[in-house]
């Protein structure tokens, strides 16, 4: 086992190299740069210039490409351009906000897909599983941001339960009631965005199960439907369920960009957004290649998890 | 083997349990959650919302809205020009230029302190100038003449005198303004001042101290006692991070924040029992730009033909909603500016004038595109209702809506043909000389790409003309024979809209002003 996952690892990082290549090109393609993103029709040319070659804009992009590379090998993700803050720092504040926020939101979500799903599907082409279906789709075709707007009209503005801006009140960074007060609505919009899909995957998965040959052998044996589905159908479908758990690592970090955006979460969202609009390369490159080393790391999380769930690929064909 | 399968699995649903409870809790309506706004009708804070990041925070080098709005909070300028044009003295306590041009000199206040108590000197202005005059810091542009650097020295503790290596008559506005004075015996030992923020604490002689600075979130502010124009009546100012219009206004709305910029269009929806809007003027012009090297634009009459079927108060009526919230401005200088002139052609609309202007040219089937930021709501509103109007005189126009900036980096490239007409908009400042950057041949802003002999000499005589009645006569001139040569537009001075929460009085008095907001938000008061 460990020596699969050393070589998934190594494999992964001449995929990272292409990844950052792939993606630094395309910044460079882009029609301006981050100096023309400041630049107002007050600064004369000279100081333009004087910017370009302060931030080594002016280097060739392979000169620029590898200076970045050899900085990121030293371990150093580097600056904004912009503020010139240092990102690690940065990041270390914004990634647990952003993760407090998602995290709990997603297994939510998750804990909702299982029960709709397995309802929907014990009750296959019934009521049930109509009204189900019917909740998904609504719920795939809600645009994120309308929520949000919606909840914050209602719940912020209209009956002022909740506040709608930031993770804390000035002054009351401790206090949990606080902490809880700022997190509902935007919880429950990443809530509602996560779940649908999720529901009609495991919904999906159960109804594949339920063709199974040992479900109808289970019939045979006058089980109840309680008995296959708590027994035999949910433990079978851990394993797409493990996977979509392995696809949403990445998630932690890019899962609630435009939730945060518009609720002023201070999460890794506005921060990427902002920079993404004014082409602050070492901002958006730090921020993907974290969520490309997330998604390779979640597909060996996937797969080594299976392992962990499903016997059979455990004994790898040792089982007789 | 099994037994790690089982534990794994109970373990995967037992955080799973744990963080559900913990979720649970929240999900359900908290009766301790029902503090939400007790706290920001506290009776000491004052909250504004803006809408990012202070780019930078070094008062040497500060150029963006928002680090420039914090800079005016905790140091402040020798003079400050209001929006009408007039001079303030802040600092100094009399500006004067020499009759022959070559030099200022300024005398101070004396009985101004730093917030750490320390008397402010001819030392420390000598010191900020000195820094901010090194091009690597960045921010030099103002205090360069002719490719050289204006001097400073000190007379006596308080007075010192700038020294200029050509007449300038423009020197005034462009040196006592926009520089602010930050203490010497603070950062003298600084090694670089070309960052975006000072690795000392913050000591100045504004209104406000700075105390937090939380990126992403919010900044706030404490009262600074020793403020030479009074100790400000609120004690604590946040300046709180909502990039989001949308949000900022419900914050608004519901008194999560005091006070936010909206737009026109949201002032219907806000409750003016609670709320009061107070529109600006910011001396910003919004304008159409021709590109006078693009193919169908070289020659004058045909510009000429475009703007005469262009219809300016049809444009501003329908992205701004009211004249309460715009003004209409004639030349290229703004309408509030002291040298701002009626007397120039402003192209009233006359369908038939600009035909016979293209049959003249010899031009028929006009085709042009425009390009414009597409996430403005105001420019694409004008875009689309350009393409209408010159539709009328039989010209074509494609809409090339973008990412405003990428339009902006194209213009810049010399020789850029890649659009015919474009939208925008800029805030340049007070002094008419301020505007060569944009009008004068290879000025850094020359979007226009004009190449014009006889502005180009008008703006040199007048730079150095020291007379204010035969500098204004020139500036006239000079207006005149920009509007003529039909490369600019000029559309409107588009005001800022500061929405208010009633709580918060005397707003006037704290002098709303082009970039900075509040000139002086030590004035406000609390109800």
């Amino acid at each position: 086992m460990a020596s699969y996952i050393l070589k998934r690892v190594l494999q992964a990082i001449p995929l990272l190299l292409i990844i950052s290549f792939i993606v630094f090109s395309l910044i460079h393609l882009a029609p301006y740069d981050v100096i023309d993103s400041i630049t107002t029709p007050n600064m004369s040319n000279d100081q333009v210039a004087l910017l370009r070659e302060k931030y080594g804009l002016n280097d060739p992009f392979i000169v620029q490409y590898v200076k970045w590379l050899s900085q990121m090998l030293h371990g150093d993700f580097g600056y904004s351009l912009i503020n010139q803050h240092s990102i690690t720092s940065e990041l270390a504040v914004r990634l647990p906000n952003t993760i407090r926020l998602v995290l709990p939101a997603y297994i939510t979500a998750l804990f909702l897909a299982i029960t709709f799903g397995l309802t929907a599907s014990a009750n296959k082409g019934k009521f049930l599983d109509r009204a189900v279906d019917a909740i998904a789709s609504i719920g795939i075709a809600v645009p994120t941001f309308w929520l949000a707007m919606i909840l914050i009209y209602q719940f912020g503005y209209r009956l002022n339960l909740f506040p709608i801006i930031g993770m804390h009140t000035i002054g009351k960074e401790n206090e949990l009631a606080d902490f809880l007060a700022h997190f509902t609505l935007p919880y429950i919009t990443l809530t509602v965005a996560f779940f649908p899909e999720l529901t009609r995957y495991i919904r999906a998965s159960a109804n594949e199960q339920i063709t199974e040959d040992y479900v109808t052998v289970q019939s045979a044996f006058q089980a109840t439907r309680w008995e296959i589905f708590s027994r035999h159908i949910s433990r079978n479908i851990l394993i797409p369920i493990v996977t979509q758990i392995g696809l949403a690592l990445p998630m932690l970090v890019t899962g609630a960009i435009i939730t945060e955006s518009i609720f002023s979460w201070p999460g890794v969202g506005p921060y990427l957004l902002s920079a993404t609009k004014s082409l602050d390369y070492p901002v958006i490159m730090t921020l993907l290649l974290l969520s490309a080393t997330l998604v390779i790391l979640g597909n060996l999380l996937s797969d080594v998890l299976y392992a962990i769930v499903d016997p059979r690929i455990r004994r790898g064909g040792k089982a007789s | 083997m099994k037994k790690l399968k089982y534990g794994a699995v109970t373990l995967l649903f037992a955080t799973a349990g744990l963080f559900l409870a913990a979720c649970s809790t929240s999900s359900s309506p908290n009766k301790a959650t029902t503090s939400k706004t007790e706290t920001t009708k506290d009776a000491s804070s004052f909250t504004y919302a803006i809408s990012g990041n202070p780019a930078s925070l070094n008062p040497i080098n500060t150029s963006d809205r928002w680090g420039l709005t914090v800079t005016n909070m905790i140091y402040s300028p020798l003079v400050a020009i209001e929006t009408d044009g007039t001079q303030k003295n802040i600092l100094a306590d009399s500006i004067e230029a020499a009759k022959d041009g070559l030099s200022v000199t300024v005398k101070l206040k004396q009985t101004i302190k730093w917030s750490d108590g320390e008397k402010l000197t001819a030392d420390d202005v000598v010191f900020t100038y000195t820094q901010k005059a090194k091009k690597e810091n960045g921010n030099a542009d103002k205090l360069w003449i002719g490719g050289k650097p204006i001097t400073i020295q000190k007379v006596d503790d308080y007075t010192v005198k700038f020294s200029l290596p050509e007449p300038s008559a423009a020197a005034v506005n462009n040196i006592a303004t926009e520089t602010f004075i930050i203490p010497k015996h603070i950062y003298k030992d600084v090694a670089d001042f070309s960052v975006k923020e000072l690795p000392v604490a913050p000591v100045g002689t504004g209104p406000y101290k700075l105390k937090t600075y939380k990126t992403g979130e919010y900044l706030a502010f404490e009262a600074n006692k020793t403020y030479f124009g009074g100790t400000p009546a609120i004690k604590n100012v946040t300046l709180r991070i909502i990039e989001s219009n949308d949000t900022a206004k419900v914050a608004l709305q519901k008194g999560e924040v005091d006070a936010a910029v909206v737009l026109p269009s949201a002032i219907s929806d806000l409750d003016s029992h609670d709320i009061t809007v107070y529109p600006y003027s910011e001396t910003r012009v919004g304008y159409l730009g021709l590109n006078t090297k693009s193919d169908a634009l070289t020659n004058v009459k045909v510009r000429q033909a475009v703007l005469y079927a262009l219809d300016k108060s049809e444009l501003n009526q329908a992205a701004y909603l009211n004249k309460k919230y715009y003004s209409t401005p004639n030349s290229f200088l703004p309408p509030s500016n002291p040298f701002a002139t009626e007397s120039v052609n402003t192209y009233k609309t006359n369908a038939q004038k600009s035909k016979t202007l293209l049959a003249e040219a010899g031009v028929s089937d006009l085709k042009l595109n425009i390009g414009f930021s597409a996430t403005d709501p105001a420019q694409t509103v004008q875009a689309t209702l350009i393409q209408q109007q010159l539709k009328k005189a039989g010209i074509t126009v494609t809409l090339e809506g973008g990412d405003g900036t990428a339009i902006f980096s194209e213009l810049k490239k010399p020789g850029s043909t890649k659009y015919n007409l474009f939208l925008g908009g800029y805030i340049m400042g007070n002094d008419p000389d301020l505007y060569a950057a944009l009008f004068k041949t290879g000025g850094s802003s020359n979007y226009f790409q004009t190449n014009n002999a006889k502005t180009d000499q008008l703006f040199d005589k007048a730079a150095v003309e020291t007379d204010p009645t035969k500098r204004k006569a020139l500036y006239d001139q000079l207006q005149k024979e920009v509007a003529d040569d039909a490369r600019i537009y000029p559309i409107v001075d588009n005001k800022k809209i500061l929405a208010v929460n009633n709580r918060i009085a005397n707003v006037k008095k704290a002098n709303l002003v082009p970039i900075y907001t509040f000139e002086d938000l030590s004035k406000l008061t609390i109800k």
